[in-house]
């Protein structure tokens, strides 16, 4: 009896391992790239940059706490990117050319995103169109659309100084002019703990695995899979729309015809954070690790002199890499 | 529609073509009667510009589609090839020829590495799409130093390349075009290459039990994809002249659109050649005229969408009545 | 044995083209393990299914607690109490067990899921069941007897009155099988009724109480278990019926060549040290019940599953098989007892799926030579005559039979010397089935060497000339067709576990 409970102790650390050995890998690779830039670059280790590198992840981060629950789904949502300069874009232009409060321009911004998620969520869990397919017409729809509504001008939300600007401080309280309090990363960090609860502890999380595991034992098991599945893609749709203020409270202006290629770094960090591209594995911490990592290439880069280019050779590679170690991880456990 | 369906010629050209190409008359007619400059001849030239380019992108995915996959890395890999030949060019004074060749190795190179990690690694096609879409572009920017290239004009010395879409008023473009649709329609129908993609993109299992090398096969349709891409780098930079790193995204679903509307099945197994050309003219045809009607490309982007996910949707509703 | 729950009365259920059940009674009591025995194919599946609402019968009547009952769907069955533990597992393999057994319905505290709450009541299902599976176990950490204690818990948790156990001990080790008699007994003693299906004659004896036989669709009858013997069930399982023109002797010349041989084969838990020969003009019968290992032993030995070890020998040379290239290289074909999906491409025409394996001889230069291709289709269309309209008709247009005989075309297309046909009429009218008999005994006959996989005694019996049975991924027997009869070949195929 005392064998077997230590065997089951063993099994249990071993399932532990699978969930946080990579993530705990993930860190280490965080901490080793945040050494590696600071060594080779004085400049890197600023406090300055230290805050812009956050300002800059902002919006990575919650697209892709988004996009994780279509992802364990076994989908994938690619209308995310241009989908968050679309919803920014629509918001800005209500708040400068049609007197919307600013709070008013940031909920549409959002509820925006709701609907091309629930359009998303229902094109593919109704009418069963493969995900990608789906997720990249909506992605060219909304750049369209975007630029359409909009004139096809950039547009500029409020600057901090300008009435309304208060909504720029949501991410980041500016003392004086030098010094900076990333406030932001405790909204993100809070809506990592929300989300991680809504994946692990609710009703739309339990069922997201479960489709993304098996969808015939889900709906068996009497589940109302197409709602649940639909709500995956709402939940992205709906993070893509926070994204998009994010996006706006640190850039200037939106420009249309942008975005295109966030969703990479977004689907890209959740994939290394341990997301598992045939769906059911997951977690949304993972996912924000994973982010920074790529935020981390991004930005610590050109500071060792290589172009900012450089780092979308290498979020592809890295996105392959990753999907790689679990293909070989499956294959082994088939053998 | 019974008559119809069983009327001998009908039945020989298909019934969805032949609803493909009156549409494809109305879509012109209609256009035509909204803004009459459609009916000028430099009209229907600057669409076969258009089409050139974008067919060469169509019937290479439309091999890969055929064997159940995808790849929408083809729109910013065209701009990679035509980014990295042509900075050849300009920067390093290559020949026009070996230039050509450069960019049709740089597709083939992309078509290599996503058909080898698709087929023999078995990793999801679109995430290599999207790995190679990501690479691609960073690679076009990393070469160029993020500066758009423009090919030689028409007048200068090595603008003869500018013949392969046009010479004079002759869009000789239009005939390498449907050159090359012929001949990628004999691959897809007459070759054993043909055969085992169609096959294994409709039963994968059984013909790998007929003792045939299905990874090959499926890698070789991506390799037939990415050489039509480097040619359709080609064609682009023959039509345009200018291309700029970063871009080429809206080619795909364009692409995408041609082939599945003119019958391809996403599901694998099912691809038409011609139904493709015929696609991928309307597609051009509907940019032309969305640019005509004075409604700028945001437009087409949006009824491109649309029509890639009812076509996909047709498709989707045939194949569950038949089971 | 307390008083009846269960009683299914005339029950009858056809398919097109196929009567499955012939009015069959079940009676089950409380506190009673009450064993479901017979052939492949007998229907006690089908039974199941009508009873937990997956099919509706055409005929007939259920009681259950006394009610006359008719559910339309599994949940329907479960909510009274109704509940079948799957052959195989439905499980989530990424949540954990107390996620799985409570999937569909979790308690709720607030608004969200009370984790602590499943794994208390889980820790108790299993207590109850007197198991040792910590409830925030990741379920795919589990091993498959672990997995399936699982799913026996769900079912309880459904506050089950009978259980119904499809083949549960088919992929448990001793160990696990006793654990899982433990359980069955603990139900028991709680005064649930429990439905056992299984093939192992040995457990039919330990663990159940009666046993009703099945044969063909029909009721055969019911014993007591304590009360009749191993052969008195076997009997009634095979029966008394006169199966038509039985082979009496072996066909194969003497001195025939060996042509393939294979030695110590192992590929898994289903093929387990497997080793036979196979002579030139020979039809070699595998006989066996459901998960014997037969059709893993044909796929390891074609290089379509990987093997861990053993030799095989082409006419006398060691070759080496990797995958299904190889095989067809050597002169192998396979015929899969699943068709559809791994024997024709449906959506191409019968001359397409005839030189399939063969596309390489019907080359000019680069292109292929429709013309000759469609000739040598159009000659086996004549010579197995099968019914198509032409040879550019898609397969997906042809019935069963036809179908079989493309895949046929396509493995003589290729002149293979040995042939495996894995269920080569299964799904397949009576008519066509004694063609493709015919053709068998023609291509023996003409000197091809044929493994034929089959499920049912007529057709081993018929056509084999030699006859290996298999149980539990090990070669049990081997039998002459001289003799060979029903009773000695269900001996070998249940053979107890020594």
């Amino acid at each position: 009896m005392a064998n077997q409970n230590t065997a089951v102790a063993a099994k249990k650390k071993s399932s532990l391992d699978k969930l946080g050995g990579q993530k705990f890998i993930v860190i280490l690779v965080i901490i080793a790239l945040f050494l590696f830039f600071s060594v080779m670059s004085a400049n890197f280790r600023k406090y300055t940059t230290i805050v812009s590198i956050l300002d800059y992840s902002y919006y990575i981060v919650l697209m892709s706490i988004g996009v994780t629950f279509p992802l364990i789904t076994g989908g994938v949502d690619l209308s995310i990117g241009t989908g968050l300069i679309c919803y920014s874009l629509v918001g800005g232009y209500l708040i400068s050319f049609h007197n919307f409060p600013v709070w008013g321009g940031m909920l549409v911004t959002v509820l925006f995103g709701v609907a091309i998620g629930l359009v998303n969520g229902t094109l593919v869990a109704v009418m069963d169109i493969p995900p990608f397919l789906v997720t990249l017409c909506t992605c060219m729809i909304t750049r369209g659309l975007g630029a359409i509504i909009v004139g096809g001008f950039g547009i500029t939300w409020p600057t901090a100084t300008q009435p309304g600007g208060w909504f720029r401080n949501i991410f980041k309280i500016s003392i004086d002019a030098r010094t900076k309090i990333p406030i932001g990363i405790v909204w993100v960090l809070i809506l990592v703990a929300v989300m991680s609860f809504v994946l692990n502890h609710t009703k739309i999380g339990r069922y997201t695995i479960g489709i993304g595991s098996n969808k015939e034992a889900a709906r068996l098991s009497g589940v109302n899979v197409k709602f649940y599945h639909i709500m995956a893609y709402v939940i992205s749709g709906l993070f893509a729309g926070l994204a998009a203020i994010a996006y706006s409270a640190v850039f200037a202006t939106v420009q249309p015809g942008t975005g295109a290629g966030f969703e990479l770094e977004a689907i890209g960090g959740a994939i290394i954070g341990g997301v598992s591209a045939s769906g059911g594995a997951g977690s949304v911490t993972g996912s924000l690790l994973g982010v920074f990592v790529i935020c981390l290439l991004k930005t610590g880069l050109p500071f060792i002199g290589l172009q900012a280019n450089w780092q979308q050779i290498i979020t592809g590679l890295v996105l392959i890499g990753a999907v790689l170690i679990d293909v070989i991880k499956k294959r082994r456990e088939v053998h | 529609m019974e008559a119809l369906k069983n009327n001998p010629f009908v039945k020989k050209v298909g019934l969805n073509r032949i609803l493909l190409v009156c549409v494809l008359i109305v879509m012109y007619v209609l256009f035509a009667l909204f803004s009459p400059t459609f009916l000028s001849y430099s009209r229907i030239l600057s669409i076969l510009n258009y089409a050139c380019f974008l067919g060469f992108l169509s019937l290479g995915v439309t091999f890969v589609i055929a064997t159940g996959g995808i790849d929408f890395s083809i729109g910013p890999v065209m701009f990679c090839c035509a980014l990295i030949s042509g900075y050849c060019l300009m920067s390093y004074g290559v020949p026009m020829v070996p230039v050509m060749l450069i960019s049709i190795l740089v597709g083939l190179c992309f078509g290599i590495f996503n058909g080898y990690l698709v087929a023999y690694w078995s990793i999801p096609p679109f995430i290599v799409s999207m790995a190679s879409m990501n690479i691609s572009k960073g690679l076009a920017s990393v070469f160029t130093k993020t500066q758009s290239v423009s090919w030689p004009q028409s007048t200068s010395e090595q603008g003869w390349y500018r013949y392969l879409v046009k010479v004079g008023n002759i869009p000789v473009g239009l005939f390498i075009f449907l050159g090359i649709a012929i001949i990628c329609a004999i691959i897809l129908n007459k070759t054993k290459i043909g055969r085992y993609i169609l096959c294994l993109g409709s039963n994968m299992e059984a013909v790998r039990l007929s003792g045939v090398n299905v990874k090959k096969w499926q890698m070789t349709a991506y390799i037939i994809c990415g050489t039509l891409v480097g040619i359709a780098a080609i064609f682009f930079v023959s039509a345009y002249t200018t291309v700029q790193p970063g871009y080429g995204d809206q080619y795909n679903n364009e692409a995408i659109a041609g082939c599945v509307m003119g019958g391809t099945s996403m599901a694998g197994g099912l691809a038409s050649v011609s139904g493709t050309v015929i696609g991928v003219f309307i597609i051009a045809l509907l940019q032309e005229g969305i640019l005509a009607l004075g409604m700028n490309k945001n437009y087409q982007l949006i009824i491109t969408g649309i029509i890639v996910i009812a076509a996909v949707y047709f498709d989707v509703l045939g194949r569950r009545r038949k089971n | 044995m307390g008083e009846v729950i269960l009683t299914m009365k005339g029950i009858d259920k056809s398919f097109p083209g196929v009567h499955a059940l012939d009015h069959v009674d079940l009676e089950v009591r409380r506190g009673e393990v009450h064993a479901l025995m017979g052939e492949n194919g007998a229907g006690k599946s089908t039974l199941m299914k009508v009873l937990t609402g997956i099919y509706t019968k055409d005929e007939g009547t259920i009681t259950f607690e006394g009610k006359e009952v008719e559910f339309h769907n599994t949940r329907e069955a479960q909510d009274a109490g109704i509940v079948i533990v799957h052959q195989e597992l439905n499980m989530l393999g990424h949540l954990t067990v107390a996620q799985n057994i409570f999937f569909g319905r979790e308690f709720k505290k607030g608004i969200g899921i009370d984790d602590r709450k499943m794994n208390e009541e889980a820790a108790k299902l299993f207590e109850r069941l007197n198991i040792d599976i910590d409830p925030t176990t990741t379920m795919s950490d589990l091993t498959v007897g672990k997995q399936q204690m699982c799913e026996i818990a769900k079912a309880i948790s459904h506050e089950a009155k009978v259980i119904i156990f499809d083949e549960p001990s088919a992929a448990l080790t001793e160990a696990e099988i006793e654990e899982l008699f433990k359980i069955i007994r603990d139900l028991r003693a709680q005064n649930l009724g429990i439905i056992y299906i299984s093939h192992r004659m040995d457990e039919i004896k330990v663990i159940t109480d009666r046993v009703t036989v099945m044969r063909d669709g029909a009721y055969v009858g019911t014993l007591i278990t304590e009360d009749c013997t191993k052969n008195d069930i076997i009997n009634m399982m095979v029966g008394r019926v006169i199966y038509e023109d039985p082979k009496t002797h072996s066909m194969v010349p003497e001195g025939a060549p060996v042509v393939l041989k294979v030695e110590n084969l192992n590929a898994g838990k289903m093929v387990q040290n497997v080793s036979f020969e196979l002579h030139k003009g020979e039809i070699l019968g595998f006989s066996g019940l459901m998960g014997a290992g037969r059709t893993e032993t044909a796929r390891a030995i074609f290089g379509a599953d990987p093997k861990q070890s053993g030799d095989i020998y082409m006419n006398g040379e060691k070759v080496t098989i990797n995958t299904p290239q190889d095989a067809v290289n050597h002169g192998i074909g396979y015929l899969s007892e699943d068709r559809k999906r791994f024997g024709i491409v449906v959506q191409k025409s019968v001359a397409e799926n005839t030189t399939l394996a063969t596309l390489k001889e019907y080359l000019s230069g680069i292109f292929i030579n429709k013309r000759k291709e469609e000739k040598v289709a159009q000659e086996f269309v004549d010579s197995l005559a099968t019914k198509t309209p032409g040879v550019d008709q898609l397969v997906v247009n042809l019935s069963g039979g036809n179908q079989q005989k493309v895949v046929i075309a396509k493995w003589l297309c290729r002149n293979s010397d040995v042939l495996i046909f894995d269920e080569p009429t299964r799904g397949i009218d009576v008519g066509a089935k004694n063609e493709i008999y015919k053709l068998m005994n023609k291509l023996a006959a003409e000197g091809k060497a044929i493994i034929m996989i089959s499920s049912e005694m007529t057709e081993i019996l018929r056509m084999s000339d030699r006859i290996v049975v298999m149980c539990e991924g090990k070669i049990t027997g081997e039998l002459d067709i001289a003799e060979a009869t029903q009773e000695n070949i269900m001996n070998l195929a249940t053979r107890e576990i020594s």
